[in-house]
């Protein structure tokens, strides 16, 4: 070990609220401006870090949400190619409760191929597919 | 008086909704072999299934989340994707149990064989989920299947003898049964009450229809008094068989012996009554069974879902039940005896139930997500005593099985 002095962080002013990733957001569901599901987190991305890291460099930012089928690899390993994740930018964050609400409508976020894929080419095909049950 | 209305429609669907091919099944079986002596676990089995159906009602309206999205936040995707996978099977054993008992009641109607029914039942259980809303879906299902009331018209109609039954309650009688058969089927009644599905689809049901802090007091009463209500016809399926099968030695092996005992007491109106009666319940079980395929997995990975939205709107949860509906059908299509599967599907719910009861007892206490709504201390002290109990029926379902060959 070595000594906690070397260890210790120069004081970091927190404003607002401290948030435990792992535990408040991580597999928390992610819904859009209208409450509708988005998806689930699965990976939060943040800004680079120097390496070597330089005493005062400033501490990383979140940038984005990360979700879609990588919960796949979170379970069986494996990486997944980096275009296959579906990102959201942390900004389009508007609140964290019981569920990460964002700011923005479904619409005017990447959806899942498989979803929109089986919309396209199955269910809409159906009679009745596109009408909400009354 | 719309107040009024909507409190007694709530109640009613409650009672109507509570029985599905389970319980009839179980209950009828149990009743032809024991009697009343084992009526104590449908006590104990109701007021579970109004503990654990509070706690997920009132976690769904005060924090919108239902059961699997609370599965994946606190056991992870690893662990909750072993309970995922053992309650999505379990449910879709429960979904062809019920289909195929849909199919039966409507060959005791029809006198047309039960497999020429299942495809129709399928086609008819997905258009309703594919085009109804989900409050007709309920209220019909759930006032139609009301009429199983006829059993406790049966049972008086029988002259029950007091006596003999009070004996049984009291395990005063002797059953000529092995404690091991005793205790399988004390287990499978508690399963057949304590089905998962019922929870998944109460709490999602919640979110679907919209359910805030102010409609608790409703949801409370409904649990409260149509589920008990619910459970008097399970002890009244009981009943009937035990007055007029158990004499005989007949031993409850379809569901023509159900009701058998409905129509020496009642005639033919009355089993007209009751077999409607098990369409509506086994349709509406049907109905639940299979949104819940859809909503277990759609709220573990985060899928668009719910029957408030159309199809285009959650496509690969409508994909989902159809799928899981034509795999039901192709099940059945074997010739498998509806019946046997929901015998095993009652004891297999017994097994997966502890995985998704303990994530909402946690949450349930859980002021993040409740606020100053968790549970209050003595609904907490017994919420820990079920899970107990329940973890007890879970470890013992499978080695009971085994033991008495299901229970034969």
């Amino acid at each position: 070990m070595t000594s906690h002095d070397a260890l210790s962080h120069p004081p970091v002013h927190i404003v607002g609220q401290l948030v435990d990733a792992r535990l408040s957001l991580l597999d928390r569901q992610v819904v859009d401006v209208d409450g509708r599901p988005v998806g689930v987190l699965d990976d939060l991305e943040l800004t680079d870090v120097a390496s070597p890291l330089e005493p005062g460099t400033p501490p990383p930012e979140v940038t984005s949400l990360v979700h879609g089928p990588i919960v796949l690899e979170r379970i069986f390993g494996g990486r997944r190619p980096d275009a296959h994740l579906l990102r959201i930018g942390w900004d389009a964050v508007a609140k964290l409760g019981p569920a990460i609400e964002l700011a923005a409508p479904a619409s005017e976020l990447p959806t899942s191929w498989v979803e929109s894929w089986l919309r396209d080419r199955v269910i809409v095909r159906i009679p009745g597919g596109r009408h909400v049950p009354r | 008086m719309k107040r009024l209305f909507a409190v007694a429609l709530g109640v009613l669907t409650a009672i109507g909704g509570f029985l599905d091919i389970g319980d009839l099944v179980t209950n009828a079986v149990v009743g032809s072999r024991f009697g009343w002596s084992l009526a104590w676990v449908v006590v104990v089995g109701v007021v579970g299934i109004c503990l654990f159906a509070q706690m997920a009602g009132r976690v769904a309206a005060v924090s919108g989340r239902a059961t699997f999205e609370l599965v994946r936040e606190r056991m992870g995707p690893r662990l909750g994707l072993a309970n995922l996978a053992a309650s999505f099977l379990i449910n879709l054993l429960t979904l062809t149990a019920e289909v195929g008992g849909i199919a039966l009641a409507l060959q005791l109607a029809s006198s047309v064989h039960y497999l020429l029914w299942v495809p129709v039942a399928a086609l008819a259980v997905w258009q309703v989920i594919w085009r109804v809303g989900f409050d007709v879906m309920e209220n019909v299902t759930g006032l139609v299947g009301l009429l199983l009331v006829g059993f406790a018209v049966a049972f008086f109609l029988l002259g029950p003898d007091w006596t003999q039954l009070t004996d049984q309650l009291l395990q005063r009688a002797p059953h000529g049964e092995s404690p091991a058969t005793y205790w399988f089927y004390a287990v499978a009644l508690f399963g057949a009450a304590l089905t998962p599905y019922e929870v998944f689809f109460f709490s999602s049901g919640a979110v679907e229809e919209g359910w805030s802090s102010e409609d608790l007091a409703q949801s409370r009463l409904n649990v409260l008094v149509g589920f008990p209500l619910g459970g008097l016809l399970s002890l009244a399926i009981a009943g009937c068989a035990a007055l007029t099968l158990m004499p005989l030695g007949v031993e409850v092996t379809t569901l023509s012996q159900v009701v058998l005992p409905v129509a020496e007491a009642g005639g033919r109106v009355l089993l007209i009554a009751i077999i409607l009666g098990v369409v509506a319940a086994t349709f509406g079980a049907a109905l639940e069974t299979t949104l819940s395929t859809g909503y277990t997995l759609a709220q573990f990975f985060g899928w668009s879902w719910g029957k408030f939205r159309a199809p285009a709107e959650a496509a690969r949860f409508h994909i989902t039940m159809i799928v899981c509906l034509l795999v039901g059908v192709a099940v059945l299509a074997t010739g498998v005896d509806p019946v046997m599967v929901t015998e095993i599907s009652v004891v297999f719910s017994a097994v997966a139930l502890p995985l998704t009861y303990l994530p909402i007892l946690i949450v349930a206490n859980d002021p993040d997500y409740l606020g100053d709504q968790v549970n209050p201390r003595l609904l907490n002290i017994a919420g820990q005593v079920y899970f107990v109990l329940i973890l007890v029926a879970s470890v013992a379902a499978i080695p009971l099985m085994i033991v008495t060959g299901v229970g034969r």
